[in-house]
């Protein structure tokens, strides 16, 4: 099949990026999208080009580290679906392939299509954790938990920070991320010690790394490859406004 | 954490404010609704019983915007509703203009298709409502309530409501309220924390139908009193 190509080339974040024009030919529809970019990237060097710099690590959907916005949507045309698990056979034979990195203010490009996502890491060191002592592993039955509210923590400790909801949101919020991590752990007995100081750190970092407020119009659920719910955001709203309502200053 | 830092400053705290005045402006339509209503009572109705000097739609509804304007605890309530829109509006500017920050680069090719147009336009619809309120007020607020030039406010609504194009605008303020109160009503719940999920699609009923009823009926009777 054959595909043309539109990718976001910049040199980095201080240069002005632009959009540059590719013609891919003689694809196989069971090709993974970034084998497709390998392609691409292995005729540039033959050339002696510089090639495309995109972010993959795992490629089996489970790392986080694939991003890409193709032709407007976060992972690509499949939703609920990494960049890396997208196939070409998700395309028409002749697309036109626009390919842009994440954009937010709080992920600088790095080159090309690599962001820098490393502002979602900071919120994570500012509470994302529980603390407790550590050494031998605990018995597993010690602390009883519903096996509801276990899966549900779950569904919640699923997201894989990617960022697609960010690179999503109109506001560019992180909402989604920040309340995958706070859900998760609000709803377990070891998480809860923490709960109120966890959400109020976490909530002042988003902020201070430059992400946006939510306004709730539900875009990073449709995309996130996790399938991490909208309500972990109003559980963190909640988690929020009962550590307000606790505050004694 | 400091508490006027939680609620004013941070990007939760600058939500539930909206929440907050949000919600109540929408108490007030439900009275304000309440009010119009009576201008389409057919007059057959009249005299009623249980309120003597009453005796036709002019009375009762002069009657009730007399009572509006004299009766004091309406007045606070007034005020409140006053500074609730004030805020909403600039707690909407302050958060847009944060909003407006954060955003990267353009995408070139934008994909909408994962969300409402209108909740992602909720200023573009709350400008119209704006614009609308400040006429409304204009022709009626204005000319009753403070400059006294009109003391017979019946006569003034069915004298408005006659002019074609007044009642056009009336129609596409409520149209945006409409949407406006979709979104919201959601949103408002959501930064507050109704996290149960059950709970949430009961709310999202309920502001789809709040707003689709409370959009007719604010929307009908311009109409009904124009041929009348």
């Amino acid at each position: 099949m054959k595909l043309t190509l539109k990718i976001w080339r910049q040199e980095n974040a201080k240069t002005k990026g632009k959009m540059v024009t590719y013609e891919m030919s003689d694809l196989s529809q069971d090709m993974s999208f970034l084998e497709m970019l390998d392609v691409l990237n292995q005729s540039l060097a033959i050339k002696g080009e510089r090639v495309i710099e995109f972010d993959h690590d795992c490629r089996e959907g489970i790392c986080g580290q694939c991003s890409l916005v193709i032709n407007g949507q976060a992972h690509g045309p499949e939703s609920h679906y990494t960049t890396c698990q997208t196939h070409l056979r998700s395309f028409k034979d002749g697309d036109t392939l626009y390919i842009e990195p994440f954009r937010a203010n709080s992920f600088p490009v790095i080159r090309d299509l690599k962001v820098d996502r490393s502002s979602m890491d900071k919120i994570i060191q500012a509470g994302g954790y529980i603390s407790s002592f550590t050494g031998m592993a605990p018995e597993a039955n010690a602390i009883p938990i519903h096996h509801d509210i276990a899966e549900s923590a779950f569904d919640s400790a699923a997201c894989i920070g990617c960022g697609a909801c960010v690179a999503t949101c109109k506001n560019s919020s992180a909402a989604l991320f920040v309340s995958a991590k706070i859900s998760h752990l609000a709803k377990l007995p070891q998480g809860k010690v923490e709960r109120e100081e966890r959400v109020q750190w976490m909530i002042n970092a988003h902020d201070e790394e430059g992400f946006g407020s939510c306004t709730n119009t539900g875009a990073c659920a449709m995309v996130c490859p996790q399938e991490v719910q909208l309500i972990d955001i109003t559980r963190m709203n909640f988690e929020y406004n009962r550590a307000l309502c606790h505050s004694k200053e | 954490m400091a508490f006027k830092k939680g609620l004013f400053k941070t990007s939760i705290g600058r939500k539930n404010l909206m929440a907050f005045t949000g919600l109540f402006i929408i108490f007030f339509l439900i009275i304000h609704l309440i009010g119009n209503l009576i201008l389409i009572i057919p007059n057959s109705f009249f005299p009623i019983e249980f309120w003597n000097n009453v005796a036709n739609v002019h009375d009762m509804y002069n009657a009730y915007s007399h009572f509006l304007v004299h009766f004091w605890p309406v007045t606070i309530v007034a005020y409140i509703l006053y500074a609730a829109i004030i805020i909403h509006v600039i707690d909407a500017l302050l958060i847009t203009l944060k909003n407006k920050k954060t955003q990267g680069e353009k995408y070139i090719i934008a994909d909408n298709s994962t969300s409402s147009w209108y909740s992602r336009n909720m200023g573009v619809l709350g400008v119209f409502i704006g614009v609308f309120i400040v006429l409304h007020m204009a022709q009626f607020w204005l000319q009753y309530k403070i400059l006294k030039i009109e003391h017979d406010l019946y006569h003034l609504v069915i004298a408005t409501f006659k002019i074609w194009w007044y009642v056009l605008i009336y129609e596409i303020g409520i149209i945006a309220l409409g949407f406006h109160l979709v979104h919201g009503i959601e949103s408002a719940h959501r930064s507050l924390g109704v996290y149960h999920q059950k709970m949430m699609q009961i709310v999202q009923l309920i502001a789809l139908y709040f707003s689709l009823v409370m959009a007719i009926l604010f929307a009908i009777i311009p109409i009904i009193l124009y041929f009348k």
